[in-house]
This record gives structure tokens, C-alpha cells and sequence, in this order.
């Protein structure tokens, strides 16, 4: 077991998401910053479908029964057992030992593997909690959580992954797919300007001010979206798509965020800049093996 | 009919047939659909005249992706998988909206009703919300374009129109349909063997309470 002694503002327990459930119109879910997940997991030497905590805000304090391996990891977080260790570390924690998680003024989400993984019951096929439809529930001070076998010896401790560059506010897109809806000017707009994170932004998504990106059509027959696509509402302001996001939408997708990037502008704080650079599929694909391969070379 | 294969990302693909709602384009989406999952490639998201096609691109290169799915669209004919059902929808008009949809309409609010629950729909496709069904046609004396300014609120189990669409909010949330009435019906329940209580194909009527 898990035992959570103080819950943060808002701690969910997270998988890969939801996806078996998108033709019923169940967002996927899963963490904001999938790459931050897959970073924790494969720290504590976990299966990338195994559960993790996602952390909002702080203090998020804990204890498990018997002796794990635990890495936490996301924007700006660090661990304090006996002493302060950083993120993206894994760590040796004894049986009962008192951890908490030190969130940074620059956090925003941050993520708890422990080894074995959390093993909660699964809800439609996935442990990825949806508040909304209250698939699954925030977690709260004094809860127990199920974790799976240790597979993993204490020698795993001190392996690490590199975090991705959180302070720089350019991230890649791969145009389309309904790039047409838009004049060349209005992509010109698109891929040159620096916009703002608006405060209203969520695990749905991440909404951003500055100029006005203006489609000649305002709305499409609704479709089916992803997390990563870039919506363009008939106001003009940006929305990036993030877990939590509808099944399907009814605004042109100007372009999207490469999966290796898309934690990144999760991660991006209200008032912060983010700029869109275009990248041909090719290089998204090589981003995601690179990542790969850095959990690789540490499994 | 034509068929377009586009990038959604790197880990996904945007097919689009054509760009108008008919009940044998949304059907023929969903055998799209249903064959790219049958073929374990991932996930999909059929919709009124496209359907997205997720896949792992380092598991199945991007361009091969592109020639299945192309070829695949080519070969989906619009069957119905399941068997239609025809679900009945116990429906109380009182919908906030429901006088002003009639004036707009030039329908009396009797006129209206009947028009509403007097015809069968078909389930087009599911999203929005867990639950939420996109059902049509109504009938196209009924005029309700989505309000400008979209609901903060809107409560679960309320009737609304659309378009020349209908629907029933399963969850409280924001919403920008018009409002003509409401069902005691659970529209989305994690803890039902099929949480959604409509699906893709089914037919469906609304009786008036």
C-alpha cells in the first residue's frame, strides 16, 4: 500500500488514459505531460501501462508499507526523504519512511511512480481518473492505495533521465490537418507569433492570448480530436488540447503538437510565452524513438 | 466518393469523405472505423464525415499507416455492425428554450412538440461528453442555430436541438444547444455494462410526459 498523508491541491492516479472509450465520448485522460509519465515509470523500472500519481500544487506527502523504488518527475519538482534529491531520479525509500514531494514555483503537474505501479481497480479498461464523469476520484489525506510486486532491486537508485527543457517556449507542430481553413497570412500569424498561456488553462486544455489567428471558415463539421491539436475558435485565440479533451470538436485543428512536445506546453504556466515551430512528420517520429531510447538505456 | 488520408500529428491520420452530414457517409465512417481497430492498429474516432485513425508510429511506419487507411476507406461499405435498436426517450417539454425555438420556428409550442417527438432519429456518432449522442435529422421546420453565447450550465438530462440535430446532455456542463426539455433517463453510467445508453446506429424517439 501506498498511504497519502497530505494530498496537494489536487493528486489523481493517472495511466497511459483511456482510450478504449472514445467512441462513447470518454476523453482519453492520462497524464497532461505524457513524457514526464513515461519518464517516472520507467525510473522505477515500470511497464509504461502501469499508474502513477499526478500532482497539482503541494504539499503532497506520503509513506508506503514496504520498501520501493520512487521517482517523481515533471516541471520543476524534487523529493525530500532524509535529504532533498532532485527529480527525475530514482530513489531507494524504506518501508514507512515519510516522503514528500517539493513542488517549485514553476510546477504545475508533477508525477509519482512508484515501483509496482499503483494498481487500483481499473474503471472502463483504465486507471485514468476522469473528474468530470467521476471516472475515478481526486485522492485525498489518509487514503491507501494498492501498489503491485517490486520487481526492481534498491540498486536501481540513482539512475536518472535528463527533463526536457521546460523554461524554453518554442515547441514543434506538424501542420494540419485542416491547415486549408486558414489563409497562407493566418498561418504566417500562426508560426510567428509568441502567445500567452491564459489562466483558464486545464487539463482539457491549454488556451492561449495574442494576436488573433483568423480561419476563413469558423467552424467544421464536427470531427474526432487529440490531445496536441491546435483549435481555433471563431474568437481567434489558440487552444491547445491537453488529456482531458472532448472525443470530438467543432473547430478547424490548424495544426498539431508533436507527441514528444505536448508535455511541454502542458507544463507552461499562466501569463508564460509559447511560440509554434513546423516540423515535417519525420522529425516527431525520431523525437519519440530518441525518448525510447533514453528509457532504454536506463531499463 | 472522394476520400482524403491527412496527418493528425505523427501518431495519428485524418480520413475525411466528403463534408456534409448523411446518415450513409456516418455509417460508412464507422465500418472505418471498425476495421482499423479490427486490425489492432489503435483506436478510432468515427464522426459525420471523417473518422480518426490513432496509431504507434514506431510500431507502424507513418506511410504505411497512410496506404491502409487509404485502402481500407477504399473497401469500407456502409453496414450496419449492430443490429439497430430503437431506443424510447420519456421526454418532459419545458426546456428553457423551448418558447422561443417555437416563435423562431413559426411553430406553435404544441407544433413544436409534435415535430420533436412525432419522428425517429438515427445516433450518428458519440463525443463531447461521455455519452453525448449526435442524433438527427430534425424536422427542418425547426430552426435552432446554437446559441451565440453558449451556457455556463446546462443540466444533465436536458433535451436540446441544434442544427437540424438533437441530443441529451448526459452531464452537467457548459453548452450551446437550445434547451426544449429534459428525461429522468441516465444518459452515461460508469457502472453499467455499456455506460452509454445510445449508440452509434441505434434509432431513437422521444415520447412526450
Amino acid at each position: 500500500m501506498i498511504r497519502i498523508i497530505s494530498a496537494a491541491l489536487r493528486a489523481t492516479v493517472q495511466d497511459r488514459g483511456r482510450f478504449g472509450q472514445l467512441r462513447a465520448g470518454v476523453p482519453p485522460s492520462g497524464p497532461a505531460d505524457p513524457f514526464a509519465f513515461a519518464a517516472a515509470n520507467a525510473l522505477v523500472g515500470n511497464d509504461p501501462d502501469a499508474a502513477a500519481i499526478e500532482i497539482v500544487g503541494s504539499p503532497f506527502t506520503f509513506r508506503c508499507d514496504d520498501r520501493r523504488v520512487i521517482a517523481v518527475t515533471g516541471r520543476d519538482v524534487a523529493l525530500r526523504l532524509r535529504d532533498r534529491i532532485a527529480g527525475w531520479t530514482a530513489v531507494f525509500a524504506r518501508a514507512g519512511e515519510e516522503v514528500r514531494i517539493v513542488a517549485g514555483e514553476r510546477s504545475r503537474f508533477g508525477y509519482l511512480a512508484v515501483s509496482g505501479g499503483i494498481t487500483t481497480d481499473t474503471v472502463l479498461g483504465s486507471r485514468a481518473t476522469y473528474l468530470p464523469a467521476r471516472l475515478g476520484r481526486a485522492l485525498q489525506a489518509g487514503d491507501a492505495l494498492p501498489i503491485g510486486a517490486m520487481r526492481v532491486d534498491p540498486t536501481r537508485a540513482g539512475r536518472t533521465l535528463v527533463a526536457p527543457e521546460y523554461q524554453d517556449e518554442q515547441v514543434r507542430a506538424i501542420t494540419g490537418p485542416h491547415a486549408e481553413r486558414f489563409t497562407e497570412e493566418a498561418l504566417a500569424v500562426f508560426l510567428s507569433s509568441t502567445f500567452q498561456v491564459d489562466a483558464s488553462s486545464d487539463r482539457m486544455a491549454t488556451r492561449l492570448g495574442g494576436p488573433d489567428v483568423v480561419a476563413r471558415q469558423g467552424e467544421i463539421l464536427t470531427c474526432g480530436v487529440l490531445a496536441g491539436a491546435v483549435q481555433v475558435p471563431s474568437g481567434g485565440a489558440p487552444i491547445v488540447l491537453l488529456a482531458d479533451h472532448q472525443a470530438t470538436g467543432g473547430y478547424p485543428v490548424i495544426a498539431t503538437i508533436i507527441t514528444a512536445d505536448l508535455g511541454r506546453v502542458a507544463q507552461r504556466l499562466p501569463g508564460e510565452p509559447l511560440r509554434f515551430v513546423r516540423v515535417a512528420r519525420d522529425r516527431a517520429v525520431a523525437a519519440l524513438r530518441d525518448e525510447r531510447r533514453a528509457f532504454a538505456a536506463i531499463a | 466518393m472522394s476520400i482524403s488520408v491527412r496527418e493528425f500529428g505523427e501518431s495519428a491520420l485524418l480520413v475525411e469523405i466528403g463534408d456534409r452530414i448523411d446518415e450513409s457517409i456516418v455509417s460508412r465512417c464507422r465500418a472505418i472505423a471498425d476495421a482499423w481497430e479490427a486490425a489492432g492498429h489503435g483506436a478510432a474516432i468515427p464522426a459525420y464525415a471523417s473518422v480518426v485513425l490513432r496509431f504507434d508510429p514506431l510500431r507502424l511506419d507513418p506511410r504505411e499507416a497512410e496506404r491502409e487507411a487509404f485502402g481500407l476507406s477504399q473497401r469500407a461499405i456502409a453496414i450496419a455492425t449492430v443490429p439497430a435498436r430503437t431506443i424510447e426517450i420519456p421526454t418532459r417539454y419545458d426546456g428553457p428554450d423551448l418558447e422561443a425555438t417555437a416563435r423562431s420556428s413559426g411553430l406553435s409550442v404544441d407544433e413544436l412538440v409534435a415535430a420533436h417527438a412525432g419522428r425517429e432519429y438515427r445516433v450518428f456518432f458519440l463525443g463531447f461528453l461521455p455519452g453525448f449522442a449526435y442524433c438527427g435529422m430534425l424536422d427542418p421546420r425547426i430552426v435552432a442555430p446554437r446559441l451565440e453565447r453558449p451556457r455556463e450550465r446546462v443540466l444533465a438530462g436536458a433535451v436540446a436541438v441544434a442544427d437540424g440535430q438533437t441530443a441529451v446532455y448526459p452531464f452537467d456542463s457548459p453548452g450551446g444547444w437550445r434547451l426544449i426539455g429534459h428525461t429522468e433517463l441516465v444518459m452515461f453510467d460508469p457502472a453499467r455494462q455499456e455506460p452509454a445508453l445510445l449508440r452509434a446506429g441505434d434509432r431513437i424517439r422521444f415520447v412526450r410526459l
